[in-house]
């Protein structure tokens, strides 16, 4: 997605597993089978709440037990009970909270190893975004999940390892992402090691 | 329903009610201790306090941990801070258990006093039964108990200040009278393990009605101690 913004750069290599999967001859289709991603809008397909889920796994072959899969995948999502009766419905129907959850079983439906979600909860009301938080609770203990947000008691909650991102603006203008701190989650609430980290989830910022 | 904040306001709990199991053992260790006058049982009552020290660091960890990564508010709020106020008053009474011991080191070869042996048997059986009623009112969030420790203390510090005139009496035999004086201490003690059963009933009191108030008025009222 980084090669759709112009003038975008990526130094360094991202490892998955030992391989660099910025480096050539990465295919991005197996990349997606292991990582999978959500977004922070929902965006659930014009499709029935089934076809949704099936979507990936059809891609790729895995035909064989759909059906399990569908539920096994909506099971974890927490989503299966309140879907169960109506899968041939349009996944459009579904509430806000209901639909990203429906997006995280669609991800979930390949099996991938890695689950990024990004700011999954910042447009949903509090009480999706706490079965979301709870969801991410359980998934974690099969799943390793990486998830973005600006909202510090988000991470505070959920992390188990955090990192602090932020921008590093030089003379000239120049603008460059940089990673301040990583640590344990609890470390960087407690206990920050750089100031500009203290600053940040103290609400003290610039 | 946030089960991670759940699981650990239960766990610190669980935390917390096991300090205070320490907390009555060591107690009881050490008026055993005092009450046989034996020296080894006293050793382990202060080597114990570690147990207590650790738990103690457990609990605040943990609480620190809950106040950053879950922002607490309303009920939880005031259970976390009810928390981290007793389990202060249970390290204190570990404390006092330590100090007790080695008060019974420090007079081995003195014939006890029995009047008084048998006055600090009574009171601490009665700072036992504070602890654990303390103990239970937190864990069922009971009112009524956590009330009824005031004068349960009452009894406790009638106690302690007739302790005073037991060891005036001893005046004659210096070597008792010395033993008298440290015995004092170890009426002190007692009595104070019984005033922090009541700060934790006030921590229970505040945590179900969200006042906070001293159960009773030190500077008001009262007896002087002795």
């Amino acid at each position: 997605m980084n090669d759709l913004i112009p003038g975008a750069r990526v130094d360094g290599e991202l490892l998955y597993h030992g391989q660099d999967l910025y480096g050539a001859g990465v295919d991005p289709v197996s990349v997606r089978r292991w990582i999978g991603m959500v977004f922070q809008k929902p965006n659930p397909f014009p499709k029935s709440i089934y076809d949704n889920i099936a979507w990936g796994p059809r891609t790729l072959g895995m035909r064989k037990g759909l059906d399990e899969r569908v539920e096994r995948a909506l099971t974890q999502a927490a989503l299966w009970d309140e879907v169960k009766n109506r899968l041939k419905r349009s996944a459009l129907a579904l509430s806000g909270g209901q639909q990203q959850r429906l997006c995280i079983a669609r991800a979930l439906a390949v099996e991938p190893e890695v689950i990024l979600l990004d700011e999954p909860a910042s447009a949903l009301d509090p009480i999706a975004t706490s079965s979301i938080e709870d969801l991410i609770h359980e998934l974690k203990r099969d799943y390793t999940i990486v998830i973005v947000t600006h909202n510090m008691q988000q991470a505070a909650r959920v992390a188990d390892l955090t990192a602090f991102f932020s921008l590093d603006v030089r003379d000239d203008g120049a603008r460059t992402g940089i990673l301040v701190e990583y640590d344990e989650t609890q470390k960087i609430f407690t206990q920050p090691g750089d100031p500009r980290t203290e600053g940040y989830v103290t609400g003290r910022f610039g | 329903m946030r089960l991670s904040f759940q699981e650990g306001l239960d766990q610190v709990q669980a935390a917390l009610q096991e300090e205070g199991e320490l907390v009555l053992r060591a107690l009881r260790g050490a008026l055993n201790a005092l009450w046989a006058q034996d020296l080894e049982l006293a050793d382990e009552v202060i080597a114990f306090d570690d147990e207590i020290d650790a738990m103690y660091f457990d609990v605040q960890e943990r609480l620190e941990v809950l106040l950053a990564r879950q922002t607490p508010v309303a009920s939880d709020l005031r259970l976390v801070l009810a928390l981290l106020h007793s389990n202060l008053h249970l390290e204190r009474m570990g404390d006092y258990c330590v100090t007790i011991a080695k008060l019974t080191k420090l007079v081995p070869d003195v014939e006890p006093e029995h009047k008084l042996v048998d006055a600090f048997s009574d009171m601490g059986a009665r700072a036992e039964g504070m602890l654990r009623v303390a103990l239970d009112a937190f864990a069922t969030r009971d009112l009524e108990r956590a009330t009824s420790l005031v004068e349960l203390d009452e009894l406790i510090d009638r106690s302690n200040r007739r302790v005073v005139g037991q060891v005036l009496a001893l005046a004659a035999d210096p070597e008792r009278l010395e033993w008298g004086l440290r015995m004092i201490t170890v009426s002190r003690c007692l009595e104070r393990i019984g005033d922090h059963a009541v700060d934790i009933g006030e921590q229970v009191a505040y945590l179900v009605t969200g006042e906070f108030r001293e159960f009773t008025d030190a500077s008001r009222g009262g007896e002087p101690l002795g």
